[in-house]
């Protein structure tokens, strides 16, 4: 029978998203601040 | 670059010499002022009272964590003496002038490195007999063995060291970057250092801390020829 | 091409990869969460493996990337290195803030404690202060001549300090290893999770990619907005 341990798993996979998708948010927001407007 | 011509013998002959010459000059320099000494070795000998504050006596015994505290010591205090001893050279432009004529930069690091060796080697100096005393460490034959570790390491942390001052003391936040920079590198000399001295000190033989010392040979051996290679780029425009 | 159009063009393409990446990423989160079969020791914690190990990989991808472009810039003087090790170095910080985090959120269920001085995630711990020593250091610099200079000095330095760290914690750890409670066994891989790991970390391979070329496509911007002269 596993462990009961799935609760880490969803922790962690929310944590690498969060990280991962808002850092590639940080970048789109500045590279429209940094080319666009114009 | 500015390396002299002629053949490699009396070139590298030259370049040592310069790097004495250099390294007497800075030292006669700090000689005279010996605020910066001074308040290094206040700053080390105070380390030390606030480590012995800061544990439980009854817990645990002076004698386990000695190495740590002598390393860690020695740690900051080259950290605070680095720090002041670029600041001290930059409020001279004592560099500006030496970059001017064509020494070789290799020689003007291994002058730095000396001179930042014999500051941080006397607050060490001063040091030991302090915490021998304040730590009741029972030196016992260990001294010769524990004076060669120190040389060892601390030419690593000052080696690296004197890279990262020349290049923090030129920025606003000098005194949080040089830590910043400087403490990933001292960890390795580190971990060699308070094992070594930690062997000593219960009585090993020299013999057993062989392994110890020569990783810190080696780490010496590579960052003091990497840094001095290096050395040009951090000070030449 | 003058320097804004280039820089534009370099960021669409950034972000168009990066995009790409993501997507992947939520294709490989499916694939580990939903295909994948679970580890039966360990459990569904052991899933996190299939984010932990390639975001390590491109952490020290984008690590040994600086070290590299570091070297070649002191040598060859092309700003285009410099521009590319502090995007890569920025981008690492990322990639090990997930290592960073998702590794003690997997030593806890498996191995019974959040932290090890493992030789592994010690030098995990030394990447992340070596990228933010490198990043703190760009701060604090102005001139972008000097900046590129003592930034490249840091990042040869930092190359070479991986090794020593590396032999100091594995020799300090075989004097002092600290007692595991679950320690898991290293089987060979079964094809399925092999797989999924190996999409994975061709997802985060191509997401380093994206970002760094995204990051440097910035760099560019923000330079040729500063200079505009200088096209």
């Amino acid at each position: 029978m596993p462990p009961d341990n799935g609760g880490y798993m969803i922790a962690a996979y929310v944590v690498t998203a969060v990280i991962l998708v808002g850092y590639a948010l940080a970048m789109w927001r500045r590279a429209r601040r940094a080319v666009g407007s114009d | 670059m500015g390396s002299c011509p002629g053949t490699t013998g009396s070139s590298v002959r030259e370049a040592i010499r310069l790097a004495l010459a250099i390294a007497a000059k800075d030292i006669r320099v700090e000689l005279r002022s010996r605020t910066a000494l001074l308040s290094a070795v206040v700053f080390a000998a105070l380390v030390l009272v606030v480590f012995n504050f800061a544990r439980d006596p009854t817990a645990i015994a002076a004698v386990d964590l000695a190495p740590s505290v002598l390393w860690v010591t020695f740690a900051l205090a080259a950290m605070v003496a680095l720090n002041r001893a670029f600041t001290i050279e930059r409020e001279n432009a004592a560099l500006d002038g030496l970059l001017l004529a064509p020494v070789p930069r290799e020689a003007l690091f291994l002058g730095k490195l000396l001179a930042n060796l014999a500051f941080v080697g006397t607050v060490e100096a001063v040091t030991l007999p302090l915490f021998v005393l304040f730590f009741n460490v029972d030196l016992g034959g260990a001294l010769p063995g524990i004076l060669g570790v120190t040389a060892l390491a601390t030419t690593g942390f000052v080696a690296v060291g004197t890279i990262f001052s020349a290049m923090a003391v030129r920025t606003r936040f000098a005194e949080l970057l040089l830590p910043v920079l400087l403490l990933p590198f001292m960890v390795p000399p580190l971990i060699g250092a308070v094992q070594a001295t930690s062997r000593l000190l219960s009585g090993r033989p020299l013999s057993e801390v062989m392994g110890w010392l020569r990783l810190l040979a080696i780490y010496d051996v590579v960052f003091v020829t990497l840094c001095m290679l290096v050395f040009s780029a951090v000070v030449d425009e | 091409m003058t320097l804004p159009v280039a820089a534009r063009s370099i960021v669409s393409r950034g972000l168009a990869t990066s995009a790409v990446a993501l997507a992947g990423l939520a294709a490989v989160y499916v694939l580990a969460l939903g295909f994948t079969p679970v580890e039966a020791r360990q459990g569904l914690a052991q899933k996190i493996f299939y984010l932990h190990v390639p975001a390590a990989w491109s952490a020290l991808l984008a690590f040994s990337l600086v070290g590299i472009a570091s070297a070649l810039y002191l040598w060859l003087l092309d700003p285009r290195l410099d521009r590319f090790a502090a995007a890569s170095a920025e981008v690492g910080v990322a990639f090990s803030a997930v290592m960073l985090t998702t590794g003690p959120i997997w030593a806890k269920p498996i191995w019974g404690t959040w932290w090890t001085w493992d030789a592994r995630l010690t030098l995990t711990l030394f990447l992340f202060f070596l990228f933010v020593g490198y990043l703190a250091l760009r701060a604090a610099v102005q001139d972008p001549a000097e900046r590129a200079r003592f930034s490249a000095v840091v990042g040869i330095l930092g190359m070479l300090l991986v090794p020593f760290v590396h032999l100091s914690v594995y020799l300090f750890r075989t004097l002092h290893p600290t007692p595991v409670v679950l320690k898991p066994s290293a089987p060979s891989l079964p094809p399925e999770m092999l797989r999924t790991l190996l999409i994975s970390t061709l997802v985060f391979t191509v997401l380093y990619i994206g970002l760094v070329t995204v990051r440097y496509g910035i760099a560019l911007a923000e330079e040729a907005r500063e200079a505009p002269d200088a096209a």
